[in-house]
């Protein structure tokens, strides 16, 4: 009788066929590129059908929400306007880009990939513990490690009823064929040497999109064409990039990129070319204006938030400062600029001394941090040398928007290899699961 | 009402020719409440075709790509603009002011800056207008002109401990201290009568009017201010941006002369 750790045993033999096809890791540490493993666990982690229609639901309102919100911050402004989120919070982040201002993307969608990164806490609840909305990374980790559990034990699949997770290739097709404004999908990737290579090439193949890098795109007039080798010109409708908003376009964000394409953002401007994701996301998925997303699903959608943030405070406000410094020893910190798992401080694990300084700057700069109540989250299994052992995990949901969100049946989850650690991130040397969405 | 002409020419000479560049351009006479374009002519050199648009500011623009070898690359733009009240006031667009209260790269204050910012708070008035040329005046005072010791990416705060610098340092202190002094404030491109280059100054905002000042003079700005476009700072409206792609060891020269007259 198959059962969720039926897979164990070929646990060797899909980890040495990921390492064959590239399925790595790279992270870049005292400025050096090092490529690791991604360390696969065949142990699944398994969603019910039912919890997970329920996550299907609060994840649609929360990008929903998400997108209505970047759309009015780059055009009217109204939820500033209304006084449920204070200025501060959206004009100084780092993540506001002026240069985004009345610049409305293809059929009005900012965030088309949105990673939503989620935890189950031991008391059976979910909480959401941050938001991706600037190109997430990581959908093709689960799609290969299922292609090659698949192969290597047909039967545990025809056994227990598993959502195939083979149709994220069909979504995001759909997803750049939605906002397409004329011509073909390519995938921009940085190159071979950046940490999700892998992936760029795998969900190219998958789509059929182009997988292009930045020389071989141009400006032309107002347009952008793709320039093949023979010296052909093809326009460009959907750039699915995998470049950071600052290293999109030397013109007009960091001009010391060499790995974007020169005047890429004015194309985007008259609206003749589609960015996935679109630029200026960052407003939306800082750690400082997550405290207000569940304000935002209120505001926008009139609708009471289906999926709950972690308990968080947020220093600016007095009330929450007095509360972040009697409960400090419970409570994680946050710098809202961070990100990758850098940037976040145990309460209970510092020093006094480190306690000291940290509370004279959390006095003087406030805005810069949050706080956050620790989630006992539930542990899953892992096999560890060949024993089963309970480890911190969690999951990135992947949300993409065509006219509507769609979630995908499965997901990332990623664990931490590191007993008494909390922090999964791939950044931070930790290992990856497949999620089962059970369909009945 | 006064009509005045201009003649606007900068110039790139490259030590070497470069195999191609990038070139944005923004040094169009605004049209707005107070200033009204008659003509407007650019010419390119070497000759290429480029595109038209408008930045997220509202400034015209034009950009485009010289796509083959060349050693010199300039621009020329000459025309005339019909300035329509003398003082100078421009309306505030709906949703602009979120934007000039906060962010802009050049423009992050430090302790040195706060402090001195502290140190006057108490003697300001609290009219709009008085309280900004108060502070116009002692930073006019306490500044020294001086070419060469600042470039394009200085900060407020580096010109600020320098205590010397040109019109766009003037002008980046002088938005931070309007800013503490809880005045929206905006930087300014344009052409000035007399002067040979262009020149920057200040937007502050007062009863939903825009009011300029030219800080590097210590005046109000008067029908002899030619406005080309703004943003928070200078890096969001900068006259001319560009990247050029060539061998090692070249140097880049920028020459700007500016000529205004009157009809």
């Amino acid at each position: 009788m198959p059962s969720y750790t039926s897979l164990v045993p070929s646990s060797e033999a899909i980890n040495e066929l990921l390492a064959r096809y590239g399925v790595r890791f790279g992270i870049y540490k005292n400025n050096t590129f090092k490529e690791q493993l991604f360390p696969f666990d065949a142990i699944p982690r398994v969603i019910e059908c039912d919890e997970f229609s329920y996550l299907e639901r609060g994840l649609k309102q929360r990008v929903r929400a998400l997108n209505l919100f970047l759309r009015d911050i780059y055009s009217r402004k109204q939820i500033v306007k209304d006084g449920v989120i204070p200025e501060d919070f959206i004009f100084a982040s780092g993540g506001y880009l002026a240069q985004c201002e009345g610049v409305l993307p293809s059929k009005g969608i900012y965030s088309h990939i949105s990673g939503i990164d989620l935890v189950k806490g031991k008391d059976g609840k979910w909480y959401i513990l941050e938001d991706n909305l600037r190109v997430p990374s990581g959908a093709s980790y689960p799609m290969i490690a299922r292609e090659l559990c698949r192969r290597s034990a047909p039967k545990v699949f025809h056994d227990i009823p598993v959502a195939d997770n083979r149709n994220y290739a069909e979504l995001l097709r759909r997803t750049m064929d939605h906002v397409n404004v004329g011509g073909i999908n390519v995938i921009l990737t940085p190159g071979r040497y950046n940490s999700a290579y892998f992936e760029h090439s795998f969900l190219a193949e998958k789509t059929g999109a182009y997988l292009v890098n930045g020389s071989e795109l141009s400006v032309e007039g107002d347009f952008l064409y793709y320039n093949t080798a023979d010296g052909k010109k093809e326009r460009v409708g959907t750039v699915y990039r995998r470049i950071s908003d600052e290293y999109l376009d030397p013109m007009n964000f960091n001009p010391e990129s060499l790995i974007g394409i020169p005047h890429i953002f004015d194309v985007v401007r008259k609206g003749n070319v589609a960015l996935m994701n679109a630029i200026g996301n960052g407003v939306a998925d800082d750690k400082g204006i997550y405290y207000f997303v569940p304000k935002m699903i209120k505001y926008y959608l009139g609708e009471e938030p289906i999926l709950s943030n972690a308990p968080t405070y947020l220093p600016f406000y007095e009330q929450d400062m007095k509360y972040t410094l009697e409960n400090f020893d419970n409570l994680v910190l946050k710098d809202v600029a961070e990100a990758g798992g850098y940037g976040v401080v145990f309460g209970n694990k510092m020093t006094k001394e480190q306690k000291a300084d940290f509370i004279t700057l959390l006095k003087a700069e406030p805005r810069r941090f949050i706080a956050q109540e620790v989630i006992d989250f539930q542990d899953l299994d892992i096999m560890d040398e060949g024993r089963q052992v309970a480890r911190k995990a969690d999951l990135r949901a992947f949300v993409l928007t065509a006219d509507e969100p769609m979630v995908w049946k499965s997901g990332l989850t990623r664990f931490s290899r590191n007993p008494d650690s909390f922090i999964v991130n791939s950044s931070q040397g930790g290992g990856f699961k497949d999620t089962w969405v059970l369909s009945r | 009402m006064k009509r005045l002409q201009f003649d606007y020419f900068m110039n790139i000479d490259y030590s070497e020719p470069v195999s191609s560049g990038h070139f944005t351009l923004k040094c169009f006479p605004a049209e707005d409440s107070r200033q009204r374009v008659l003509s407007c002519e650019t010419h390119i050199t070497p000759q290429t075709a480029f595109s038209e648009g408008r930045d997220s500011f509202g400034n015209a623009m034009i950009y485009g790509a010289v796509k083959h070898p060349h050693s010199t690359f300039s621009v020329r733009v000459t025309g005339e603009v019909e300035l329509l009240q003398t003082q100078y006031e421009t309306l505030l667009t709906e949703n602009e002011i979120f934007l000039y209260r906060h962010g802009g790269v050049l423009l992050r204050p430090d302790a040195g800056m706060q402090a001195d910012y502290s140190s006057v708070s108490g003697l300001l008035p609290d009219n709009v207008p008085e309280r900004a040329g108060f502070l116009m005046h002692r930073l006019y005072e306490d500044f020294h002109y001086e070419k060469g010791c600042t470039d394009a990416n200085t900060d407020a705060r580096t010109a600020f401990a320098r205590r010397k610098g040109v019109c766009q340092d003037y002008s980046h202190i002088f938005i931070v201290l309007c800013r503490l002094a809880g005045i929206p404030a905006r930087y300014v491109t344009g052409l000035l009568v007399g002067e040979g280059e262009s020149h920057a100054w200040v937007e502050i905002l007062h009863n939903d009017k825009w009011i300029g000042l030219d800080v590097t003079n210590n005046i109000p700005v008067t029908d002899s201010h030619i406005k080309f476009g703004h943003g928070r700072d200078a890096a969001d409206c900068r006259i001319n941006t560009g990247i050029v792609y060539g061998s090692a060891g070249q140097t880049q020269k920028v020459l700007a002369v500016t000529r205004l007259s009157e009809q």
